[in-house]
């Protein structure tokens, strides 16, 4: 690819783009526009109708006889108009009067009942009841209040009356109604109450017997973050998806409408530049408008009352996480658009084709506004949920770091299967003149014998093993570390490896790099195994030191969960089966991919996704660097058996030193929490000679 | 002398339909070689297949002796490719649409401006060139296309149909613009469907039928084996129609 070029096109794009009217509505006008409105709009709307609310006089049947007194609890009597006996049939009135019904039983104390009113019963099937529904939604009364026969007596006898208030829950000046009724009711019971403690001369707290207090401990931005975290990554994910959406279509259906994408076809490009161009541009706008709407949602969270009495307080540095979190969500969103979107014939054809599609995102986002679905290690690998969960984490201030690479790992692969999958469209010039190649010839899985990988097939496999891997492997946690290994490392490692070689008509030993190493360089490589560990595991390891509760969980694999496991079995599973199966994997398959690239590309990029393959921050560091150290043996001896001595002899020893505490002791390791200083010295020596050793084999022509 | 194109067996199906069955062509240095056929017979999908758009089943093309498949962009290099259907960004204006072609071209940015003066001087632009493609009337619009495709200095132009649809004035502005390009020593090969246009431009004329290549020759030749003493008799009886528009 030429940068010039690229820029050219990317150029282009964006240009055309900021012109289209339709992009920059959605980009900029309505992030600015719709967060207002919508949010600060509804608050006001809200605050309107509870003002007008208040602002109406409520008609309240009054069912019974109310008690001397009780109209004095009426404190805006303007407000409330009583009317004896509305709504009652004459049996109702007369079974109300004499005592005909039973009297609602009482129910015990509610002490989370606070300032609340209690809450709704459900409707009895009963005369009383029916007649009061009636009254109520034919809109005679907002609401009945029933004081049952007896209520009087009780009262004065310091018994308990009883009071029904019925009400329709869905009609505001109904529930307006209910809520002026409960207020009065409550009111009188809590003067009744004292003047009863009063009367008997009783503590004061003799009614109330406990004062039952909850205090909310949550912070400020818990608050706030709870309430922006239920809503913020649902919305800030379809908004921008949205911009990219229309810029996706326009640069490829609308091309095509055009006319326009055979004038470029016809130019000396490359369809991957083509690709990258446009897929820079629509990434860009999709960017941009995550910042407006990032920076729109903050302006309008930060003017929000929608909770009463509760001020936003969302740190400018959530902000600035979730966007960075956003930005491989809108990597992987935007491919997918740009590659459905070269399918359709035309702008209309394009929406019909992307409109699903940006449909789809909305069930997954769902997901986060269901209450209690937190990040874990199953969700961390599911497209679209895990971005929303930890953005809602985020708000929430509860983010780990180990999750936030895990999600960031897994929506990278994500992204590159989508932008692989962009690319491969692009390279089909037929589809791009709006021809009727199907998506089969898309997906071309045709065998080429003798052929050998290129970079898009490594890619492709690394992020198809890695999601295969970590499924696998938490579904089969249940059954131990040595099954769990064993079927992850040959079912998800090296089987589907060996399956893509056979079926793409690989060349096995060309691609897996199967030849008979020299003496030299089998020397070599048993000295880089014995040593790396010191470097690796040393020095690197100071630099990020792993959490306490990661050594373990290390240990517990390296242990095989079971002290009593003969040390030969460890050494097969943990030592043998992961040089076998990782090495053909990554130093066979995924290096021999990435090889036209040239050495040291291909060298640190397979080392790379070894190190992300270990799925954890703490561990990058060191694996990638022994997967680099083995790239280059492979690359040099053009062989793959002395990676696979190397990596045996360095987990197998790494096994053995935290089984065996002799063996500890001798080296002089016993209670250090870093390899000491003289070992990692030694240790680069031996390493060093390995390294020279390897270094004098002749057969890199053999990768060119 | 080499020819600045030469197809060799080309090939080209769409599903059961075939569009090109062996066709085999050359055009050399200051010669314009036209394609005639009537609608459907593949005269788009031959001129796209050697334009490098679409990729031929089998055959091969070479461009200034440069392979068109195993170094396309070279290849593209050296070719001006227009057609009736083929447009501008409309969001751009005409001279935006040069430049963005021109550095596309690899075109340094002083030979590109000096250039898109010249065509706009040249092919009579000025009035729009600032204009977005979309405002642009149809003659227009194919002015600002042939300037996009003269803008490199290609030894090969490649017309589809460049005519079509254009009133009178305009088809003939751009007939004497093929013209100009073909006394500068370019290369042409260009389709049409008015056999005025290919007696008036053509050294050569191939004709089309059912993706094959039925005829080629000069004018003269293609009379005396037809036997017809006009090119649209020639045209129609290669095409099995009678002068009533009948198939024969």
């Amino acid at each position: 690819m030429r940068p010039r070029i690229l820029l050219s096109i990317y150029r282009k794009e964006v240009l055309e783009a900021l012109r289209d009217r339709r992009t920059l509505f959605m980009m900029i006008a309505l992030p600015i526009l719709l967060y207002p409105l919508l949010m600060i709009g509804m608050s006001r709307l809200q605050e309107g109708q509870a003002a007008a609310q208040t602002a109406k006089t409520s008609n309240i049947a009054i069912w019974g006889n109310l008690p001397p007194g009780f109209a004095s609890y009426l404190k805006d009597k303007s407000k409330v108009v009583l009317m004896p006996w509305a709504g009652a049939t004459p049996e109702v009135r007369k079974g109300i009067e004499e005592g005909q019904f039973d009297v609602p039983p009482k129910l015990p104390l509610d002490l989370d009942a606070d300032e609340e009113p209690p809450k709704p019963k459900k409707l009895p099937d009963t005369p009383w009841a029916h007649a009061a529904q009636k009254a109520v939604l034919n809109r005679e009364v907002d609401a009945v209040v029933i004081l049952w026969q007896g209520f009087d007596r009780q009262i004065t006898e310091s018994d308990a009356g009883v009071i029904t208030v019925l009400f329709d829950s869905v009609r505001p000046e109904s529930r307006k109604a209910r809520d002026r009724m409960s207020d009065y009711i409550r009111l009188y019971r809590e003067d009744l109450v004292k003047t009863r403690v009063e009367q008997r001369k009783l503590a004061p707290g003799f009614a109330q017997a406990i004062d039952f207090q909850s205090t909310n401990v949550a912070s400020e931005q818990r608050k706030s973050g709870m309430f922006v975290g239920m809503l913020l990554p649902y919305m800030l994910i379809l908004f921008s998806a949205m911009s990219g959406f229309y810029a996706a279509i326009d640069m490829t259906a609308g091309e095509k409408e055009r006319g326009t994408m055979q004038t470029l076809l016809c130019a000396p490009v490359e369809s991957l530049e083509i690709i990258t161009g446009k897929f820079g541009a629509v990434w860009t706008i999709a960017t941009i408008a995550t910042i407006v709407n990032l920076l729109s949602l903050a302006m309008t969270f930060s003017r929000l009352k929608l909770i009463p009495g509760m001020q936003m307080t969302i740190p400018p540095a959530s902000y600035v996480i979730a966007f960075i979190m956003l930005l491989p969500i809108s990597l992987m969103v935007n491919a997918v658009f740009l590659a459905v979107g070269a399918f359709a014939k035309d702008f209309k054809d394009g929406q019909n084709f992307l409109t699903p599609l940006l449909m789809s995102l909305i069930i997954p986002l769902m997901v986060t506004m269901a209450p209690g679905v937190e990040l874990n290690g199953y969700l961390a690998f599911v497209p679209v949920v895990n971005i929303a969960l930890l953005i809602k984490g985020i708000f929430l201030g509860e983010w780990a770091v180990d999750m936030l690479f895990l999600v960031t790992l897994s929506s990278l692969c994500y992204a590159s299967l989508a932008l692989l999958f962009a690319a491969n469209v692009f390279e089909r010039n037929a589809v791009l003149l709006g021809g009727k190649e199907g998506l089969s010839s898309v997906f071309d899985f045709g065998r080429r014998a003798g052929s050998r990988p290129t970079p898009g097939v490594s890619l492709l496999t690394f992020a198809v093993v890695l999601v295969l891997a970590f499924y696998g492997s938490l579904s089969l946690v249940d059954f131990g570390i040595p099954v769990t290994l064993a079927a992850t490392q040959y079912g998800m490692f090296l089987l589907p490896c060996l399956l893509l070689v056979r079926m793409k008509g690989y060349d096995p030993l060309e691609t897996l790099s199967l030849r008979a190493p020299s003496v030299r360089a089998v020397l070599g490589a048993t000295l880089i195994g014995v040593s790396a560990w010191t470097v690796a595991g040393g020095l690197l390891v100071r630099l990020l030191p792993p959490p306490e509760s990661l050594t373990r969980a290390l240990e517990r694999l390296l242990m095989l969960d079971d002290k009593a496991v003969p040390l030969w079995q460890v050494w097969l599973l943990i030592a043998i089966t992961p040089a076998i199966c990782e090495e053909t994997l990554f130093r066979g398959l995924i290096l021999s991919g990435f090889r036209r690239l040239g050495k040291w590309p291909a060298i640190l990029i397979t080392g790379l996704l070894f190190g992300l393959a270990h799925a954890s921050i703490y561990r990058l560091l060191p694996t990638m660097a022994l997967g680099v150290i083995l790239g280059w043996m492979v690359w040099r001896t053009g062989s793959i058996v002395p990676a696979m001595i190397s990596h045996a002899l360095n987990n197998g020893l790494m096994a053995t030193l935290t089984r065996s505490k002799g063996l500890v002791e001798a080296l002089g390791l016993t209670g250090a929490k870093y390899v000491p200083w003289t070992a990692i010295g030694i240790g680069s020596l031996v390493l060093a000679a390995g390294v020279w050793l390897i270094s004098g084999e002749r057969q890199e022509e053999t990768n060119s | 002398m080499n020819p600045i194109l030469r197809a060799d067996g080309l090939v080209k199906h769409f599903g059961a339909v075939a569009a090109a069955q062996d066709v085999s062509l050359c055009v050399h240095a200051g010669e314009v070689v036209g394609l005639l056929g009537p609608n459907g017979a593949g005269k788009t999908t031959i001129l796209r297949m050697i334009a490098g758009i679409l990729p031929p089943d089998s055959g091969y093309v070479h461009i200034d002796g440069k392979d068109m498949a195993s170094d396309p962009l070279a290849a593209k290099q050296v070719i001006g490719f227009h057609s009736g259907d083929t447009q501008l960004y409309h969001r751009l204006t005409a001279r935006e649409a040069l430049q963005y072609f021109g550095r596309l071209y690899g075109m340094d940015e002083q030979a590109l401006k000096a250039r898109i003066d010249q065509l706009v001087e040249q092919l009579e632009m000025s009035s729009f060139v600032s204009r977005p493609c979309n405002t642009l009337s149809s003659g227009q619009k194919q002015r600002a296309n042939i300037a996009r495709a003269f803008l490199h200095h290609p030894d090969l132009l490649i017309l589809d149909e460049p005519t079509n649809a254009l009133d009178v004035v305009s088809g003939r502005f751009i007939v004497e613009a093929i013209r100009r390009e073909k006394a500068a020593g370019r290369a042409v090969l260009f389709s049409t469907h008015i056999m005025g246009e290919a007696e008036y431009l053509c050294d050569r004329i191939a004709l089309l039928h059912q993706g094959r290549i039925v005829d080629e020759g000069t004018l003269p030749e293609l009379l005396e084996r037809s036997g017809c003493d006009n090119l649209t008799d020639a045209f129609l009886k290669h095409a099995g129609v009678n002068r009533n528009g009948v198939m024969a």
